[in-house]
């Protein structure tokens, strides 16, 4: 595909609403780089990073040496005996008397993006009550993750020779300060922490072309780093100002924060963060208490079976999505997600939307790749937390697309419907050929809504794309997200026209989207929006029926 | 030369039972523990030759099997020259809904569809829940093709497929056949190849 420069913003001004992101900021920042660091020179150096040792800081805790973790246990092959009795049994819930009368009600969001719900209090002093206890394994767990792979996998520390790379993961430090504020490690200081791994890059490219392009590229990161940690410093935090920066990426270590305010799980205030926090969390310990209260047969049988068959099949080949703590993690989400919305319950492709949410939330606590981290070694408290803040975030978008998994799923059906009579103006050509090939729209993108693109591009793109999709705003992922499709299509235009039936419906389940990057991702998004410009307020203009 | 043809095949049965691993084994040789669920539907081909030498290639749906996108169903089986309905011999429940599945085929499908019902997951038979009597009686009274497999072995996989391309019309005439369908691709019935060489290319009447 040729990567075509990006056009010279195209969206601004050519929608009259889009006052609050034209302003001069814009011309500042380069709004094509997305701070997210997905570039191919970034990931060497993150590989980099691990073989730098921890710093000093992270060594303070370590009171003691390393307590032999225990194994974790591998699901068993065949999916349908796993145990339920084990799978909860970590999570420590609050007194029930914490949990609501009417729990609908308190996720219902306000105007203002959140609840305001005063309750007993319970649930936060249970949780805060726990903490000292679960606070713990922090001195058990070893932060330098070298001796961890000795531990467990011996053979990868033999065929490594020397503790190069750290095989579970390595343990922030700070993880009971960053569980009760995700952005106690920001508003610290104004200044971004500092970059080892970039300033070790540095020392080896010294002056050339690339070393420049790096710095710049570098600053601009940076910048736009102190922008994002400006707009959350404040008492309230201006949420337009955060959607503006959120829509052209946000930085990694920033999401974890970003995510919740702008899917208004976090409060705007920063007084009522911490609270909502501890309130919320216990929230969810008393809905998985109560769903889970009664033995297996206690369960909703139907939505049980399914989850327990799609939970192993998830992501299948990443360890993260492997391990059993993760497992019965996505396990509780699902569940309690399902009964609490009967209209839909548990449809498949649900459980592939938790995991960009708990990868982001789990790569707050950690210096290394979720994907390949062990969660048992996590203190308890913090992967409830991961779980819990998963749980009330994908709430949230599913909020907005409820109506693609209720019966005869009618979000999906609109949205293709309004995907191919976008497609049929936009790329006449392209949606005469697939009609003379008897290409039905439903056979390809029917998936494409479903899943949110998810089983067409990877986790990193998704989150990416998240990060648009957040900031454009709650109906996005219904709306935003038609426009996004109908451009990914229109993007393989050339190649679908040569093409017949067979070629077509083969090419589209395997698009060659594997090495795709933030760019890419912004060339879409960016290509959705102009669409989106155009389009969204002219809905006379599309085929009428 | 000898004489191809080329069929609609849909795969409909309760998640999980081995859909798409049994699809995958009849296309790939391959199998996987752990695969991702299919959502909505997915399409493969594969070509076999018979022993007289003709040719049988299907397409193939391979469609979700969760309740929930029951609704999609018509759009694969609607054409369907013939169905693979499959269900896990260690879950009694798979095979009501197989049942389901071919009531519904039987009422809304082409008639003359050919309707194989298989019981995947032989390697578990330690587990089985759904005897082979039990199974191939139902198969006998609606007159369907029976056989169990195991996607995992590889056992019984390739033979359900030459049950039915032996069962499938292969002397209907194409034309008269292909003259009900609109266009090539999604509504293609069988085709001879050898008479009607642009099966991609058919300008048959739209209206």
């Amino acid at each position: 595909m040729a990567a075509k420069p990006p056009p010279a913003r195209p969206h601004i001004g050519l929608h009259s609403s889009f006052n609050a992101r034209s302003n001069a900021d814009w011309g500042e920042d380069d709004v094509w780089d997305s701070g997210s660091d997905s570039e191919s020179p970034r990931q060497s150096t993150i590989s980099n990073s691990w073989r730098l040792p921890p710093s000093p800081s992270s060594y303070r805790r370590q009171s003691s040496p390393i307590t032999a973790p225990k194994p974790v246990p591998r699901p068993p092959s065949n999916s349908s005996s796993s145990n339920v009795s084990f799978s909860y049994t970590h999570l420590s819930a609050p007194s029930p008397g914490s949990y609501p009368s009417n729990a609908a009600d308190t996720t219902q969001p306000a105007k203002g993006g959140w609840t305001m719900v005063r309750k007993s209090g319970t649930s936060q002093e249970a949780l805060c009550a726990k903490l000292p206890k679960d606070i713990d394994p922090i001195g058990d767990v070893d932060v330098d993750s070298d001796m961890v792979v000795g531990d467990f996998e011996p053979e990868m520390e033999q065929a490594a020779g020397i503790k190069a790379k750290p095989d579970q993961g390595s343990i922030k430090s700070d993880v009971i300060e960053i569980m009760n504020d995700p952005l106690h490690r920001f508003l610290r200081s104004p200044q971004p922490p500092p970059e080892p791994r970039f300033n070790h890059r540095m020392g080896h490219s010294p002056r050339s072309s690339d070393a420049e392009k790096l710095l710049r590229e570098s600053s601009i990161r940076t910048n736009r780093r102190i922008k994002f940690i400006d707009c959350l410093s404040k008492d309230d935090v201006n949420i337009s100002e955060l959607r503006k920066l959120a829509w052209a990426g946000t930085p990694n270590d920033l999401r974890a924060a970003v995510w919740p305010i702008l899917l208004g799980y976090l409060p705007l205030p920063s007084n009522l963060r911490a609270s909502t926090l501890a309130r919320k969390r216990g929230e969810y310990s008393s809905l998985v208490e109560l769903a889970f209260a009664r033995d297996r047969q206690g369960l909703d049988q139907q939505i049980w079976h399914q989850i327990e068959i799609d939970v192993p099949r998830t992501r299948p080949g990443v360890r993260l999505w492997m391990q059993a703590s993760t497992q019965r993690s996505l396990e509780r989400i699902l569940y309690v997600w399902a009964i609490r919305h009967p209209a839909s319950g548990y449809v498949q492709g649900i459980n592939d939307l938790v995991t960009p949410f708990f990868q982001v939330f789990l790569s707050a606590y950690i210096d290394s790749d979720p994907e390949e981290f062990d969660t048992s070694l996590l203190p308890t408290a913090v992967l409830s937390a991961v779980e819990a803040d998963s749980f009330w975030c994908l709430s949230r978008l599913l909020d907005g697309i409820q109506d693609n998994y209720i019966s005869a799923q009618p979000g999906i059906q609109r949205s293709v419907k309004r995907m191919a009579e976008l497609v049929a103006r936009i790329d006449a050509p392209l949606y005469t050929h697939l009609e003379s090939q008897n290409v039905e729209f439903m056979q390809f993108a029917f998936r494409w809504m479903n899943c949110l693109l998810m089983r067409e591009i990877s986790v990193k793109n998704t989150i990416r794309m998240w990060d648009t999709y957040l900031a454009e705003g709650a109906d996005a992922f219904s709306q935003f997200h038609l426009y996004v499709c109908s451009a990914f299509l229109v993007k393989w235009s050339e190649k679908l026209r040569q093409m017949d039936f067979q070629g077509i419906i083969m090419f589209l389940q395997s698009l060659p989207t594997q090495d795709w990057g933030d760019h890419e991702i912004e060339m879409l998004l960016s290509e959705a929006f102009v669409l989106n410009s155009i389009w969204h307020n002219a809905q006379s203009h599309f085929n009428a029926k | 030369m000898s004489k191809q043809f080329q069929f609609k095949l849909v795969l409909l049965g309760e998640s999980a039972v081995g859909k798409s691993s049994l699809v995958l084994r009849f296309v790939k040789d391959q199998f996987d523990d752990y695969r991702e669920s299919t959502i909505g539907a997915a399409f493969l081909t594969q070509t076999i030759t018979l022993e007289d030498q003709t040719t049988v290639k299907f397409e193939i749906w391979d469609t979700a099997g969760q309740e929930r996108y029951k609704s999609l169903a018509p759009m694969y089986y609607r054409n369907a020259n013939c169905a693979v309905v499959v269900y896990d011999i260690t879950q009694a429940a798979s095979l009501e809904k197989a049942k389901t599945w071919i009531r519904e085929l039987q009422r809304q499908a082409d008639p003359s569809i050919v309707i194989a019902l298989c019981g995947n997951k032989l390697d578990l038979s330690a587990r089985r829940q759904v005897t082979e009597e039990e199974a191939s009686k139902y198969a006998d009274e609606e007159g369907l093709l029976w056989s169990e497999t195991s996607a995992k072995t590889g056992e019984g996989v390739n033979a359900i497929f030459n049950a039915i391309a032996k069962k499938l019309p292969l002397t209907a005439p194409p034309s008269a056949r292909g003259a009900r369908v609109a266009a090539p691709g999604a509504t293609r019935q069988s085709v001879d190849l050898n008479r009607q060489s642009t099966a991609h290319g058919s300008e048959a009447c739209n209206c």
